[in-house]
């Protein structure tokens, strides 16, 4: 049941649309990080953010890589979970109408090893209502098929990209950019001229990190993503770079852990903002940050968080 | 499972780098089943290093001295690594962002009434940690608990005082043979069930994975309950992250994995898959 709210004049805009779609606020969850949301609902307050990007969905359920999965690194982890998921079927009977009994936006996250994969799920999500978007990810490190392999070269990435969007004729499409690239420019070109209605970057970057009394790598997959506050000026440079360069907007991802790191991604081009690693340490962290939003728009007599977004002077 | 920020009573060191914590939180010594723990975050603000939190089992809970009610919680802490090495550094009255009480706590046989029933309570250094709570239920059960501990050394065998001041049966071992047997703890278990009736006999275990495995193997032989619980290091605790995984045996048809901060960490021994340890 979703409420109007009541705005006294005073209180600023929040909102930001993104391909016709209205988000309450600018900061939505990142896939991998808040499952299917449910998890997190007693320990915050779902309602108070603009939306949830669920665990990315393959047709059929990934048991993903051996353990050990994760490794804590300074400033941020390593994950190579190798896409565990439940499959779309017990996604959308189990976890998509708990989800909807929140007033926050549903945004799924779907992977695949090959194209016919992306294009399935994609088929089949398309057929029930209540998602907001669709975010490809093609961009993640930790499996030895697919996804990645979409982000070494622009022309794959529009490739799947196109055939993508034209098998999503219901529901907006965002992609899910990879850092590991020489430019991420080409890469966000290509997905605007293949008709991605939004782009979202950055996925995690490749690392390792070595045992040295077992001389042995900490992850199983030896390497893994990493996340978390050491990736932001890197996550930022590429999220400025690819808001210059494309029409569309640019969700902005990548150690985002308070209101004064959302507001860096907004200021340098950002529509919205997706909250990962943080989740893990902070389960509040999310909701921390729309209230923290707010706060600096009221301080600093902003009427519209719009009115923010790309106004970085250089 | 609640969120808070609860203030650290004491800090006792116990010797050999392992320290007791005492954090006071009512609510949440109010849930606390045995075999559950806290996702503790080892420094006082909350986005700083090490980020992730680390979990502990819930060790003892501390009660009112008047009303009994609960009021705190103990957990064991040994300076390992980068989070601990900082969390027994931290004094009393400081306060720890706290997470819990969580996870998939023992199960408890039913009353056992007239009849005797026995549960081995097996223990391999911190795993200690895990037992006592359940020491005290199965005790009110009218089930005997005897614990088996062992550890390096005779330094290491903490907080068995706790054990002993219940009156159970106890048996130590240690490798180096400063107390009790000298070897690894399964040996004296074994002889204890040599000479035992697997009529009503349970085991649990927490330890290093090679000791939980050898534990696991006796009850098969023995053909009797057992539970175990793991350890892993942890992203979210919430069975968000899928990070804290453990193979399970039923792979047949593939691996699968679950997670020790959900379906975990206490697990019928029969459903790891005690080949695939994960490092």
């Amino acid at each position: 049941m979703a409420k109007i709210p009541r705005k006294k004049s005073s209180e600023p805009s929040m909102e930001v649309s993104i391909a016709g779609v209205r988000f309450k606020n600018p900061v939505l969850t990142a896939s991998g990080t808040f499952a299917y949301g449910i998890e997190f609902a007693h320990l915050m307050d779902l309602n108070s953010i603009g939306g949830i990007v669920v665990k990315g969905i393959s047709m059929k359920p990934i048991e993903g890589n051996p353990p050990p999965r994760i490794y804590e690194t300074a400033s941020g982890m390593l994950n190579a979970i190798g896409w565990q998921n439940i499959g779309a079927d017990e996604f959308v009977s189990k976890k998509l109408p708990a989800l909807q009994q929140f007033d926050t936006q549903v945004v799924v996250n779907v992977v695949g090893f090959n194209l016919e994969d992306y294009l399935e799920v994609t088929r089949f999500l398309n057929d029930f209502p209540g998602i907001a978007a669709l975010e490809l990810n093609i961009s993640c490190p930790n499996v030895k098929h697919g996804g990645f392999h979409f982000n070494k070269d622009p022309r794959d990435t529009y490739k799947v990209t196109a055939k993508t969007k034209k098998a999503s004729p219901r529901i907006p499409l965002w992609v899910k950019l990879s850092p590991n690239v020489t430019d991420i420019k080409a890469f966000a070109r290509a997905c605007e001229d293949a008709g991605a209605d939004a782009i979202s970057a950055i996925n995690t970057l490749v690392g390792m990190s070595v045992n040295v009394e077992r001389r042995r790598p900490h992850l199983r997959y030896v390497t893994g993503g990493l996340s978390g506050p050491a990736v932001k000026p890197i996550a930022l440079r590429m999220v400025w770079e690819a808001a210059r360069e494309v029409k569309i907007p640019v969700v902005g991802i990548g150690g985002i852990a308070c209101a004064a790191d959302a507001l860096e991604f907004l200021i340098a081009g950002a529509r919205a903002i997706q909250v990962g690693t943080a989740n893990f340490y902070n389960p509040a962290a999310s909701q921390q940050i729309a209230q923290g939003l707010k706060d600096y728009c009221q301080s600093h007599k902003i009427n519209n968080i719009n009115d923010i977004i790309g106004s970085l002077q250089v | 499972m609640l969120d808070r920020k609860v203030s650290v009573r004491e800090v006792r060191d116990l010797g050999a780098g392992n320290y007791l914590m005492v954090l006071r939180s009512p609510d949440q010594a109010r849930l606390a089943r045995p075999g559950q723990f806290l996702m503790v975050k080892c420094c006082v603000g909350v986005d700083e290093e090490p980020l992730l939190r680390r979990p502990f089992s819930v060790f003892a809970i501390r009660a009112h001295a008047r009303t009994g009610n609960p009021i705190g919680m103990e957990i064991l802490v040994k300076n390992v690594g980068a989070g601990t090495r900082k969390l027994v550094k931290i004094k009393p009255g400081q306060e720890l962002y706290t997470l819990g009480p969580q996870g998939r706590s023992f199960q408890l046989p039913e009353d056992a009434g007239k009849k005797t029933s026995v549960a081995c309570l097996v223990a391999g250094g911190v795993g200690i940690a895990a037992l006592y709570l359940l020491a005290r239920e199965l005790m009110a059960r009218r089930v005997s608990p005897v614990l088996f501990y062992g550890a390096r050394t005779a330094r290491e065998l903490v907080l068995r005082d706790y054990f002993e001041n219940l009156g159970m049966e106890t048996h130590y071992a240690t490798e180096d043979g400063s107390l009790g047997r000298r070897g690894l703890v399964t040996g004296p278990l074994s002889r204890f069930l040599a000479r035992s009736s697997r009529n009503g006999l349970r085991l649990y275990a927490c330890g290093p994975w090679a000791m939980m495995r050898a534990v696991h193997e006796l009850a098969l032989d023995r053909n009797v309950p057992c539970e175990v619980s793991l350890e892993a290091r942890m992203g979210c605790s919430l069975g968000a992250c899928m990070g804290c995984v453990v193979q399970t045996s039923d792979s047949s048809d593939g691996a699968h994995y679950i997670r020790v901060c959900l379906e975990g960490p206490v697990m019928d021994s029969r459903k790891i898959d005690w080949n695939c340890q994960p490092l």
